[in-house]
């Protein structure tokens, strides 16, 4: 009797012990069904039709990626998103890196700076986008103010074809910088000082101890900012819908705009499914060439 | 002499991420025919902006539900990316490596491809316009069990044989051990999801239409975009203020603890 | 930790309950939901009429409620379409969104309900009944009110032109613009423009400037038709070459002026596209010795036939979810009325879409007191709403796109900017 309550327990305790993480991992594994695994899945099985969520979903076969490989707009918008990218970027480890050198230095109030540049990185998109916006305007933004001032002439930012993506690049930089700055902060201060004592004794300036010592150490931390940065800009929607809507000539429509215009302006689900599964793989297939190039790297 | 430079361009610098949203703050309380000035010393400060602004749209109610919205996500992330963190991490089963991956990978994923489908659940649930359409699908997130995972993984494991020799249940363990032992981990998730999912747009726009259950940057972006401002700078700008208060403000009280969270989530990668 | 865990699973169930129990009342009720416009006199103007209606009709009562607040109504009647909470009538139905509510099925085809057709043939003529048709042969609006846009223009400014009548033709309207371009304050920018219309590339916007002006060019031609662009052609060709020179020679300012006062009232710009609901805010807000008037849309120097132009169509329609459609139409024909009709007029300045309204003698006493508002009734013969195609929101943001580069930008020609909106507009009905 007592031997059956034993074989009891100890079954129940086993049974408890394997079960038991099952049981925790659960969530996550009912928030995937519903929002990883199903998506990817019906998103999929979207592309090969046409519904705009009133009607019954109409199947269309292959039309959807036909319309995809004719429809100008989204590959001038896949084109203005590379632009994007190719002015934010580089441009803000540049700022970024020269920031955090910079503080890497014995100075004071270092926190201060610290918190000073990394302020644009909480405020809400929105916020920044419209405080740009009244930099930003033709008449009588602040920025052409500025450049009357000086005597030079105003400059189109947000109208004029050209400069609207820079534009929108820049206010975008100005924004997450801070961010970077910290974490280069970060990756410079795992750099050992013997090195850049070491070069001092042969007699390195500091223009040669930064390229020869620094950038090759934190190489890790800039791959990682490249990495966020890609996949972070690739996901430009808030700055262009709120400052431009796509304009002017559809300079600064993105790829997420547009697709977010194609499926909750104009309904087109299947439609909208389909450019959003093709761009998906447009970054899948840009992070892994990141990710390649590091590893030939290293 | 180098130092001088040193500073001279630090201190430009701050003014250069700074001076926007002082001049923000005064041009929204300033005249519309001042508002473009470069230094703003307005002649007279009305906030009559601001009173405009909460008669126009329900600002003080978007302010609650982002609060709302924000607070449970974050203290759902917390519960959950916990336990399943602490499974990973501490207990043994089948399939837990392959778990591990899958959510990896997840992170890389863009969500352009599970917006759309990820808008039809919540339409044939029949969440559209309730907080719970804006909460569910970010219940759970990717980032917060790696930080978990990597955490509870440094805690010495006496800690924990010793609990359950006392008696403790799981969760009990979790929640009563474990998380006053990961107190940095704790404040970066739950600071960093606080944050994002208040700055958080896209979703509440596709999600919700009805002005009442709106959130907060989602009011002001529909503000500011569509014709309600009728183009007076001045209310924009009040807006923005106001939308941009609240983050401001938790970021001056918390300053170390966000710059803090920011790098270790950064190193962890 | 049972406890917990099963604290939390009962919740969810609780709430998830909750959540979808609110929708089940519908099908026992004897009365009508009818949905306004959120305009303050169309807001009185429905109020009147369900009053009325109730007082005579106790049993079937009519419940009346603005449409609710959202981002713009066309998103709230959407949402209520998917919540299944639509009411049963609604009566601002823009004329553009039908054809896509009819296809999805969720609009009664109102040819099937007793006596409509009848009653349709009264109040309006063939030409607006081939119009409201949808692709499959049935009838799912009823025209109820139009807001035919013309051209107003100030009285004094044409005057001093020495010109004996408001430009009707391009070139008129050049010479016109030429000699009142002027640059008032000697900084060498002009400052005095002889029309305006927003440069923003929203779709709608067109209404107020291509679309007029295409129809009358086009005497009344669609846009789309049988699932093809049908618009490049030599009509819009016109229209875009005449608004180009316009921004090119500075007739029409590129820059916004909407953020000032009034520029008509103000006499910066001369003449302005617009419509009948104008009326109200220049009477209010007009400065002494103002003078205005309303003439048609301008043609080609070539243009042959009456003059046509967009008139802005708002309709009714009765949803599906309707318990008693029947009962619902007798309302309408009620609220559809010769008499009922005057209450629109004389309350909210709205032409309803009846045929020969400026010859009823029902109106006259109204039009002697209105006599501006005669214009517009005289022009609602020859006013055209839209094709009736599910995709019009988009062909206008093509053609928008098109216009933009072509019009404001000047990067193309407009044979080019046509040519490649027509393109678009083709793939959007690919299949």
């Amino acid at each position: 009797m007592q031997k059956n309550l034993l074989i009891f327990y100890f079954l129940n305790e086993v049974m408890k012990k394997k079960i038991l993480p099952y049981l925790f991992v659960s969530p996550y594994l009912i928030h995937f069904i519903l929002f990883i695994g199903f998506p990817i899945g019906f998103s999929i099985y979207l592309t090969f039709h046409d519904w705009n969520i009133i009607a019954p979903m109409e199947y269309v076969g292959l039309a959807n990626y036909k319309r995809l490989f004719y429809d100008q707009l989204f590959w001038k918008s896949l084109k203005n998103t590379v632009i994007f990218l190719l002015i934010h970027i580089p441009l803000q480890i540049i700022v970024a890196l020269f920031l955090a050198e910079l503080l890497n230095q014995k100075i004071k109030l270092k926190s201060f700076f610290r918190a000073a540049y990394f302020m644009p990185v909480i405020v809400s998109g929105v916020v920044i986008t419209i405080l740009w916006q009244q930099l930003y305007g033709f008449e009588s933004g602040l920025l052409n103010r500025l450049l009357i001032k000086i005597g030079l002439n105003k400059i189109g930012w947000l109208t004029d074809p050209d400069w609207a993506m820079p534009s929108i690049a820049i206010m975008a930089t100005w924004k997450n910088v801070g961010l970077y700055v910290i974490l280069f902060l970060v990756g410079l201060q795992t750099v050992p000082q013997q090195y850049y004592e070491a070069a001092e004794l042969e007699g390195a300036n500091h223009l040669q101890k930064f390229f020869k010592i620094t950038l090759p150490m934190i190489n890790p931390t800039i791959f990682m900012v490249v990495v966020l940065s890609t996949i972070g800009g690739f996901s430009l929607f808030i700055e262009p819908y709120v400052m431009t809507g796509g304009g002017p000539l559809n300079s600064t429509l993105s790829a997420v705009l547009y697709i977010y215009k194609q499926g909750f302006f104009y309904y087109h689900m299947g439609y909208a499914a389909t450019l959003g599964f093709f761009f998906a793989l447009i970054i899948l297939f840009v992070v892994f060439i990141q990710k390649k190039f590091v590893e030939k790297e290293n | 002499m180098k130092k001088t430079i040193l500073y001279t361009v630090l201190i430009l610098g701050s003014l250069i991420f700074l001076y926007p949203f002082i001049w923000m703050l005064s041009a929204s309380v300033s005249p519309e025919n001042e508002i473009g000035n470069l230094i703003l010393l307005p002649s007279k400060i009305n906030f009559n902006n601001y009173f405009i602004i909460f008669e126009k749209i329900p600002i003080a109610k978007a302010f609650i539900n982002s609060l709302i919205v924000s607070g449970t996500i974050t203290f759902g992330v917390l519960i959950f990316g916990s336990m399943v963190g602490y499974a990973l991490s501490r207990l043994e089963f089948k399939g837990k490596n392959l778990i591990f991956y899958v959510i990896v990978f997840t992170m890389t994923l863009p969500f352009q491809i599970t917006l759309i489908p990820q808008y039809i659940l919540i339409v044939k649930f029949g969440w559209i316009d309730s907080y719970a359409g804006l909460i569910v699908p970010y219940l759970m997130n990717a980032f917060s069990i790696i930080m978990f995972r990597q955490y509870f993984k440094s805690i010495p494991q006496d800690l924990i044989d010793a609990a359950r020799i006392d008696g403790c249940s799981e969760l009990r363990i979790i929640y009563g051990i474990l998380w006053p032992n990961s107190v940095p981990a704790l404040i970066t998730v739950g600071i960093i999801t606080f944050m994002t999912s208040w700055n958080e747009v896209l979703w509440p726009l596709i999600v919700i239409r009805d002005e009442t259950k709106m959130t907060m940057p989602q009011l002001v972006t529909l503000f500011a975009v569509g014709g309600r401002a009728e183009s007076q700078l001045g209310l924009k700008l009040a807006a923005a203020a106001m939308l941009a208060l609240p983050i401001v403000l938790a970021y001056l009280i918390f300053q170390k603890y966000f710059i803090q969270s920011m790098t270790s989530s950064g190193l962890k990668e | 930790m049972i406890s917990i865990k099963k604290n939390i699973f009962v919740c969810l169930i609780i709430f998830l309950l909750t959540v979808s129990c609110t929708r089940n009342e519908r099908k026992l009720r004897n009365e009508i939901i009818y949905w306004s416009s959120n305009n303050t006199e169309e807001i009185e103007f429905a109020r009147f009429i369900v009053e009325k209606w109730n007082k005579e009709n106790p049993n079937m009562k009519v419940k009346f409620q603005p449409v609710p607040e959202g981002q713009s109504s066309e998103e709230v009647i959407l949402a209520a379409i998917v919540g299944k909470t639509t009411p049963d009538i609604y009566s601002n139905m823009w004329e553009g969104d039908v054809e896509g509510y009819a296809r999805a099925g969720i609009l009664v085809a109102l040819d099937t309900l007793d006596g409509f057709m009848e009653f349709l043939y009264e109040r309006c003529d063939s030409s607006v009944i081939e119009e409201v048709k949808s692709s499959d042969g049935h009838i799912y609006q009823i025209p109820w009110k139009i807001n035919p846009v013309m051209m107003i223009y100030n009285e004094n400014i044409i005057k001093s032109l020495s010109i004996k009548y408001a430009p009707k033709t391009y070139s008129e309207f050049f010479d016109a613009a030429k000699k009142f371009q002027k640059d008032t304050d000697g900084d060498g920018y002009i400052d005095r423009w002889f029309g305006y219309t927003e440069t923003i590339v929203t779709w709608w916007q067109r209404f107020f400037d291509f679309y007029p002006l295409y129809l009358a060019a086009s005497n009344g031609g669609s846009l789309v038709e049988n699932n093809k662009a049908v618009f490049n052609n030599k009509a819009a060709v016109k229209v875009f070459k005449f608004l180009r020179e316009l921004y090119e020679k500075n007739y029409f300012p590129k820059e916004r002026l909407s953020s000032r006062q009034d520029v008509f009232l103000d006499g910066i710009i001369a003449t302005r596209f617009t419509g009948p609901w104008e009326i109200s805010h220049a009477e209010k807000y007009k400065p002494k010795g103002f003078e205005y008037n309303f003439s048609t849309i301008p043609v080609p120097d070539d243009h042959k036939g009456p003059i046509y132009t967009y008139g802005d169509p708002k309709n009714i329609v009765i949803f599906k979810t309707c318990p008693n459609p029947n009962l619902a139409w007798q309302f309408l024909k009620f609220f559809l009325s010769e008499e009922n009709d005057l209450k629109l007029l004389e309350i909210t300045n709205q032409l309803p879409r009846r045929k020969n309204i400026d010859k009823n003698s029902l109106y006259q006493n109204y039009f002697k007191k209105n006599p501006k508002m005669k214009i517009f009734a005289e022009q609602a013969k020859f006013v055209k709403g839209t094709d009736q195609s599910p995709v019009l929101k988009e062909v206008f943001d093509i053609i928008s796109s098109e216009y933009e580069a072509c019009v404001i930008y000047g990067v193309k020609s407009p044979e080019q900017a046509l040519s490649d909106a027509e393109k678009s507009v083709n793939l959007l009905f690919l299949k």
